[in-house]
């Protein structure tokens, strides 16, 4: 049961990109079109997932064990990177078709910071292993909602008569900003 | 291979190097940050057993269910009241009240919101003084209770404020568990004792 | 001489309006949403953020000819966590209130663009003095704007400027702007501002 509320929450209630602004990068730049919205989406779940399946072992058995808090970002950071690299790889390999549709947005996920934003919330909120993976999922999914119904939107704007200077970034922003306030309604659906 | 053991090199250098910087700063550091909570939860103290000067730490439990009260002790060395943790969920986040309890074990000394998500504007005013003030003798037998849109009745009951009742009744559930758990744990004999 | 100065002075200057960070180059949205609900909490993290960017293009500048181009990433983000961390610490230990209202958000400086962009595009082709021109420029544009983004939302959505109420007691706070769709929409209309700022800029003749 808790683990089904960790996973609404982090996918829907506390919504990463639109209640605590991460990945706001990837959100507004890789959300012109629906099917590389998707991608990008599917492709940010998956490493989320298994950042979080790594990094709290890594935490829990490595940094707190050994008494070396203060190594966090550090050890965080390098597990990110060395894991969409290898993701990158193992696609590569695998299936040369996803890798055409997904290669160019793997790097950009180490940057990302919903992914080592979930990593340190993680640590914060002191989830266990189970709890830590349906979070790391729940906040992909969270992600993919947000970045797929922002390209559903900008899609649709293309055909709008925008002001000049409010043109791309500009009201991309302000169309956001509308769906935070809409997500606000979902507060209060889980009550402690 | 030149390059290769080239690549490994500056690695493992820039990896050893910043290790060794951080472990300095941390060592630095860490006394100073441990200090800071310490001197955050004395004033929280001090907020909910306002006659408080002193404290004593009690601990029960295991790692898992670690139960905590402070023991308030006034000047002269009194027992003024003990203060504990109240932690739980709230509208959005967590919500952290520190509570005082007075030694007879019926009323509340005070709370203090130390950590809350609410809402800004609405929840978030289960921080001010006007709500907090409430608590101020408040009676916990049976329960804590809320109260909408009226003022309240009975000794036991705060008023809700208009527009966040679900984080006012978070705050009522979350002390009501915090006391019933301390209460469960702490026996006023032993307290006193 | 004179040449060169003029050189190191447009490193300096091009971080406050040509590459100002947020709103120009679009780079480090996150930080520019999130802490910025008053100007004290923007100008710490714009702070943090400039030691952090100075540091890295220091170390970056003077390490570039001995990292071999193939980890080169990887050795700038380890040594842009290791002073992420010192400023973390450093925070927790002198500013705790700043600390306890940054949260989270320091820590994501490690992965803030901006930062592994000036690294990766500027200093790593650079030598010392000109790189840490650039680092002081972009650090205090992105420093500005996140000051001025805290500061629009402090006096909307309290009434007050650094704490002091500018507002009488007639004015209803917009309680929208301390939420996160207030810094949406006020992220938009600044990015929508400096776009039409540099328009006229461009196509009034230029003087110099």
């Amino acid at each position: 049961m808790e683990v089904i509320l960790i996973f609404i929450s982090a996918s829907i209630v506390n919504n990463f990109v639109l209640s605590y602004f991460l990945g706001i990068c990837p959100f507004v730049g890789v959300s012109n079109k629906t099917e590389s919205a998707l991608n990008m989406g599917l492709a940010t779940t998956f490493v989320m997932t298994l950042t979080a399946a790594i990094t709290w072992p890594v935490w829990t058995y490595v940094l707190v064990n050994f008494n070396i808090p203060f190594l966090q970002y550090v050890a965080f950071i390098i597990v990110i990177a060395a894991l969409v690299q290898f993701v990158e790889m193992f696609i590569r390999k695998s299936s040369p078709h996803l890798y055409r549709a997904l290669g160019i947005y793997l790097p950009l996920i180490t940057t990302n910071c919903a992914v080592l934003g979930l990593a340190l919330f993680m640590v914060l909120r002191e989830y266990n292993y189970i709890e830590s993976i349906f979070f790391g999922f729940g906040t992909g999914v969270g992600f993919t909602l947000a970045i797929l119904m922002m390209s559903g939107i900008r899609e649709e704007l293309e055909f709008a008569d925008v002001p000049e200077v409010f043109k791309g970034i500009s009201i991309t922003l302000i169309v956001a900003g509308m769906m935070a306030l809409a997500f606000m309604g979902f507060a209060g659906l889980i009550r402690g | 291979m030149n390059k290769i053991v080239k690549m490994v090199l500056v690695l493992s250098i820039t990896g050893a190097v910043s290790g060794g910087i951080l472990a300095q700063v941390f060592h630095f550091a860490d006394p100073l940050i441990q200090e800071n909570r310490k001197k955050e939860l004395r004033e929280a103290i001090f907020v909910v057993l306002s006659e408080a000067k002193d404290y004593t730490t009690l601990e029960k439990g295991n790692d898992k269910e670690k139960i905590v009260v402070y023991k308030g002790i006034d000047a002269d060395g009194k027992l003024v009241g003990i203060a504990f943790i109240a932690d739980g969920g709230g509208f959005q986040g967590n919500i952290r009240i520190m509570v005082g309890l007075s030694t007879d074990y019926l009323k509340l000394k005070g709370i203090k919101v130390l950590e809350q998500n609410e809402t800004p504007g609405l929840g978030n005013r289960i921080k001010e003084p006007a709500f907090e003030d409430q608590f101020r003798g408040l009676e916990i037998k049976p329960k804590v209770e809320y109260i909408k849109y009226r003022k309240p009745e009975k000794p036991n009951q705060i008023q809700a404020i208009t527009g966040a009742t679900i984080s006012s009744e978070a705050v009522v559930k979350n002390i009501n568990n915090a006391v019933e758990r301390v209460l469960k744990n702490f026996p006023q004999e032993e307290i006193l004792k | 001489m004179a040449n060169n100065n003029y050189n190191l002075w447009h490193e300096f200057k091009k971080g406050l309006w040509q590459e100002l960070p947020p709103f120009r180059l679009i780079l480090g949205m996150c930080p520019t949403l999130a802490v910025t609900n008053s100007v004290i909490n923007g100008v710490a993290m714009g702070l943090a953020t400039s030691f952090v960017l100075l540091s890295a293009n220091i170390s970056v500048s003077l390490i570039r000819k001995i990292v071999p181009s193939q980890v080169r990433i990887a050795t700038y983000v380890v040594v842009i966590a290791l002073y992420v961390t010192v400023a973390d610490l450093f925070l927790a230990a002198m500013f705790p209130p700043i600390s306890k209202a940054l949260g989270p958000y320091v820590p994501l400086i490690v992965v803030n663009c901006i930062i592994l962009g000036r690294a990766e595009g500027f200093a790593q082709k650079n030598p010392l003095t000109p790189s840490i021109m650039d680092a002081l420029g972009i650090g205090l544009g992105f420093t500005l704007s996140l000051a001025l983004m805290g500061g629009i939302r402090e006096i909307f959505g309290f009434g007050s400027i650094l704490d002091i109420k500018l507002l009488g007691e007639w004015f209803e706070p917009w309680i929208v702007m301390i939420l996160p769709a207030g810094a949406f929409f006020v992220f938009g209309f600044l990015v929508a501002l400096t776009n039409y700022l540099s328009k006229r800029k461009a196509a009034a003749p230029s003087g110099h």
